[in-house]
């Protein structure tokens, strides 16, 4: 039950941990890939996040282009929505929150 | 374009991938399959050896996993197609012997379901007009021309054509065949072609 939570709580924010990677500027999805890689326990399968990133663009919070590579196949370019900004700025607010309470809870074994 | 080719191992993972994601709508394979092998393209230079692709491949992950990390959002269990799609399935096929009716209400679910595209759902209704029924019908009036024919009447020796030649025959067999398959055949690919409603989104 007790090992079944980190995975259960990474897979919860890694969609957010995707949108903030757009929120300065579109990326292509292996640099994607890498950067969450680069995450120190965030991802422990590259793979699996092709599937998350389609679910994100039928979820329309992100936006894609096809544009050529100079070695290899053509790239697929992210880049958030409106409404992916909206979702990002949202969770964003409520993971302070939510962190802070945890946080506080765990050290001091009583609520804020 | 892509000029360089990818190293055996990475090709090989490729094999099971696509082995792995028949399960998936066959689009959401396909647009799967070019994500991965553009990952092994970008994530292995040209001069990688075996050691490098091992460790590529085994940060990718297992075939199967991520396949099933698809699970969640592109599939139903239990009914991908929707009750409404597979009555326009069933009565495509076997609508006609409900006196035609059927299969007109057959096509009304099917024309306006999102899960086929518009040449699927022609083709639908095209192979062959009155599904199975309509094929059948079709099958007993072509037999019926390419029979042999007699002539005759009261004291007059009744005079027989000779049969149709091979070709014809051929022809005719051919023909019965497309018309009483055709159908079956069309609502097996209305089956298999249909899109899930998550991959509708």
């Amino acid at each position: 039950m007790r090992e079944s939570v980190i995975p259960q709580l990474r897979r919860g924010v890694l969609e957010f941990c995707v949108l903030a990677l757009l929120r300065d500027g579109e990326r292509y999805s292996f640099q994607i890939v890498q950067a969450l890689t680069e995450v120190e326990g965030l991802v422990t399968t590259e793979g699996t996040l092709y599937p998350l990133l389609s679910r994100l663009r039928r979820d329309g919070v992100v936006d894609t282009s096809w544009q050529e590579s100079p070695s290899g196949p053509p790239r697929r370019y992210y880049r958030l929505t409106a409404d992916g900004e909206a979702a990002l700025a949202a969770f964003t607010a409520e993971w302070a929150r939510f962190r802070a309470s945890v946080d506080t809870l765990l050290e001091t074994g009583a609520p804020r | 374009m892509t000029t360089q080719t990818l190293h055996p191992r990475a090709a090989e993972y490729l094999v099971q991938l696509r082995r792995a994601a028949k399960r998936l709508p066959r689009q959401r394979a396909a647009e799967l399959q070019r994500e991965i092998e553009a990952h092994l393209f970008e994530a292995l230079p040209p001069e990688a050896g075996e050691a490098d692709v091992l460790d590529v491949l085994a940060r990718l992950g297992a075939p199967e996993q991520i396949v099933a990390a698809e699970w969640p959002t592109t599939t139903v269990p239990a009914d991908p197609r929707g009750t409404r799609e597979w009555a326009a399935i069933v009565l495509v096929l076997l609508g006609g012997f409900a006196v035609g009716i059927g299969w007109i209400v057959g096509l009304v679910f099917l024309w306006s379901s999102r899960a086929w595209k518009t040449w699927e759902k022609l083709l639908a209704t095209l192979i062959v007009p009155g599904g199975l029924a309509g094929g059948l019908w079709l099958a007993f009036a072509f037999a019926a021309v390419g029979a042999q024919t007699c002539v005759g009447g009261t004291g007059i020796r009744t005079v027989c054509s000779s049969g149709p030649s091979p070709v014809v025959k051929a022809l005719v067999i051919a023909g019965l065949v497309v018309l009483v398959l055709g159908p079956i055949a069309t609502a097996i690919f209305l089956s298999r072609r249909g899109r899930t409603p998550a991959a509708l989104r």
